[in-house]
């Protein structure tokens, strides 16, 4: 089945990530597309028609896998990089052919990209000398930026002699000095380990939310882009997937891609199909049989397509222990029979890797309470949140309850 | 497995490795590096105790010489007026250092940030000229100067000594600059920088060691080049000193002492420039040990 084909829907605020009329948009990319090649290899469309409006001081992160085309997206709004077609916007004034230099941005670099001939200081006020700032103010900035990211001490250092992180504060003031109205951040923890990453993910909400500038960010790590974006950009193959708040993609993913994507342990997918009986449809599977709620029913009346190849996708924490329920939190219809495999406990809850009890092939995860006192190779019986399942068809990975 | 095999087995584990760590004893190194100092220092030894003779004196067959003197030295600066053939040549290698240094800083810094369409083949054709055998483009190098009016002069060596270095030093600033984190390039560009603001203040800065080591490696280079100073050259007053050595090895017979003592002045400003800048030759050539 291919992801690609399918297409964006309309989220409750934007249609195709473009805004309404009277939002204060600070850059916008409008039908972008991006192809790279030459006369020797195929052209690679890196990204296509790609429109988005972004908000004053919103953050906004591009999440996708490797090759999605978010970095080159980046690069387009930080001019190194020229869209083959498409406008970008920044503060209202078409910057497609201009320098970087010429657009009001800083930019973080995966690497940090600091400048290894020059201290810390002479880092972070490079961009303001080159632009011939007084002396006093140049100063005052790099000061104040050094402050709040508490490197003051650090400022007569050069980057070989600063910590991972330490160059990552760093090379975030190099990019506050400036006051750009644009933020553009290229994976800036991806060099980090992972507690530090974790910390830094922190200190830059709060950084984002005290500089309060409009921020792109670029990672494709989807706990990054949950925790950091008012809004989630996914991308697939060069193409928009969809746009939203995190929790609303979360929720609501407009295809399997997205669906699979974001959340981890990533979302169950087991292949249905439905059987419509007196009372309502019915999903059957390999090794249950779910009865449909009736939202996810009256989706399946309005969708035209085969009923017979479906995937239905339910988040392992949709997926609870029967045995640790009362009578009333489960129906006879949302639950089903497996075999444990892995039990991974994590002190809040515990993570089972679990499979169907006639093919071991079929693995799948739960999330369920840590009552749970299954052990590895128990049979299980679990119950099904049946609110909040996906159905998606298998020919374009749309998601036909969205 | 016998108790016999095993002891068979650990014995001749134990004799290799004994071959190898005695390869790898000090003994032995030293006395491989020792041979290898002598045969370089040997002849440098002989043309100095030669030059401390007089022409006649070096058929006495003496290892050392009887009377030093410094007459050699006098007769080939002075006498033969060679002080001209030095001078030439320091201007013919500042010359040559400073016209390839201008030339293969910028060309190497394009050659490894900028993707354009033939940018491989124009690269290989730079490198070719190279791989050319120089002796084979002797003929038509004559001739050309012949019509130019440049036979006897300094500029008719110059331009021949940047023909030959300018491909390989383009090569070394080529791969110097891609040391060089492209990031770097671009956060300057996005920090206020033009692209040649950028290549000025950050990647050259960067790249100094590399043009050091460049400058050092075509002012020897060139120093010592023969072949195509010694066909535009007939006279001492455009003559670089690697071919004026040669003029006292004549058809019947050969100034031992002048030639010893013509040697030696050509190679002690090589010698300094090596003993005081090779700090500067093996960091530039060790590139890339600029880390991200």
């Amino acid at each position: 089945m291919s992801d690609s084909e399918s297409r964006p829907v309309e989220t409750p605020d934007t249609k195709d990530g473009t805004a309404g009329a009277n939002e204060d948009i600070n850059v916008q990319i409008e039908g972008v597309t991006k192809v790279f090649g030459d006369q020797e290899s195929d052209e690679i469309v890196a990204v296509e028609d790609l429109n988005i409006d972004i908000r004053r001081g919103e953050f906004l992160v591009f999440v996708g896998p490797s090759g999605c085309g978010k970095t080159t997206s980046l690069r387009m709004v930080a001019g190194l990089e020229t869209p083959t077609e498409g406008r970008i916007r920044i503060e209202d004034e078409d910057v497609t052919g201009y320098d970087p230099r010429e657009r009001g941005i800083a930019m973080v670099f995966q690497n940090y990209a600091l400048y290894p001939h020059m201290t810390v200081a002479e880092n972070m006020s490079f961009p303001l000398r080159i632009r011939n700032y007084p002396d006093d103010e140049i100063e005052t900035r790099v000061t104040e930026a050094a402050d709040l990211l508490e490197i003051d001490d650090l400022l007569d250092r050069k980057p070989s002699q600063l910590s991972g992180g330490q160059q990552q504060r760093v090379a975030l003031g190099r990019a506050i000095v400036r006051e750009p109205s644009v933020f553009l951040m290229d994976e800036p923890l991806s060099n980090l380990d992972a507690k530090l990453r974790v910390q830094m993910r922190t200190e830059l909400n709060e950084i984002h939310q005290r500089v309060g500038k409009t921020t792109i960010y670029v990672t494709h790590d989807q706990a990054e882009a949950m925790t950091l974006g008012d809004r989630v950009v996914v991308l697939n193959d060069g193409k928009l997937q969809q746009i939203g708040p995190p929790q609303y993609l979360y929720d609501n993913p407009v295809n399997r891609f997205v669906a699979g994507f974001i959340g981890e342990p990533p979302m169950n997918f087991l292949p249905v199909s439905i059987r419509k009986e007196d009372d309502g449809y019915t999903a059957v599977g390999e090794f249950f049989e779910f009865g449909l709620p009736t939202d996810v029913e009256r989706a399946v009346d309005e969708w035209d397509g085969s009923l017979d190849s479906l995937t239905l996708g339910v988040r392992p924490e949709d997926l609870s222990d029967l045995s640790v329920l009362d009578e009333d939190e489960y129906t006879e219809n949302s639950t089903l029979d497996a075999q444990v495999k892995v039990v991974e406990p994590m002190g809040s809850d515990k993570f089972l890797t679990v499979t169907s009890k006639t093919d071991e092939d079929t693995e799948f995860s739960a999330r369920v309470a840590p009552e749970s006192s299954v052990e590895p190779g128990e049979p299980i019986s679990l119950s099904a949140t049946l609110d909040k399942i996906h159905l998606f068809d298998d020919e374009t990975g749309q998601n036909i309850t969205y | 497995m016998s108790n016999a095999d095993e002891g068979y087995e650990r014995l001749s584990y134990e004799t290799r490795q004994g071959f190898w760590d005695l390869l790898e004893s000090p003994k032995v190194i030293h006395f491989v590096l020792a041979i290898a100092v002598l045969t370089v220092i040997v002849p440098i030894f002989w043309e100095v105790l030669t030059s401390l003779k007089t022409n006649e004196a070096v058929y006495n067959l003496t290892y050392f010489p009887r009377n030093p003197t410094l007459s050699s030295y006098y007769e080939v600066l002075i006498g033969e007026s060679y002080w001209r053939a030095v001078v030439n040549s320091v201007i013919i290698s500042t010359a040559t250092t400073i016209a390839v240094i201008i030339l293969a800083v910028p060309a190497g810094y394009a050659f490894s940030r900028y993707r354009f369409r033939g940018d491989n083949v124009l690269f290989i054709g730079v490198l070719f000229s190279r791989l050319f055998p120089p002796i084979g483009l002797i003929v038509p190098y004559y001739q050309i100067m012949s019509w130019l009016g440049l036979l006897n002069s300094l500029p008719g060596i110059i331009i021949a000594q940047v023909y030959l270095w300018l491909p390989l030093m383009i090569y070394i600033m080529r791969n110097f600059f891609m040391s060089i984190p492209t990031d770097l390039d671009e956060s300057a560009r996005v920090d206020g920088c033009t692209q040649l603001q950028a290549f000025r203040k950050i990647a050259l800065p960067l790249a100094l060691p590399g043009v050091a080591a460049s400058a050092i490696l075509t002012f020897l280079y060139s120093w010592r080049e023969f072949l195509f100073s010694l066909i535009v050259t007939t006279d001492l007053k455009s003559m670089p000193i690697s071919v004026a050595v040669y003029q006292f090895v004549g058809d019947v017979s050969v100034q031992w002492a002048s030639l010893a003592a013509a040697s030696v002045i050509a190679i002690v400003p090589t010698i300094l420039v090596v003993v005081f800048f090779q700090r500067y030759i093996v960091s530039g050539l060790t590139a890339g040990a600029l880390k991200e």
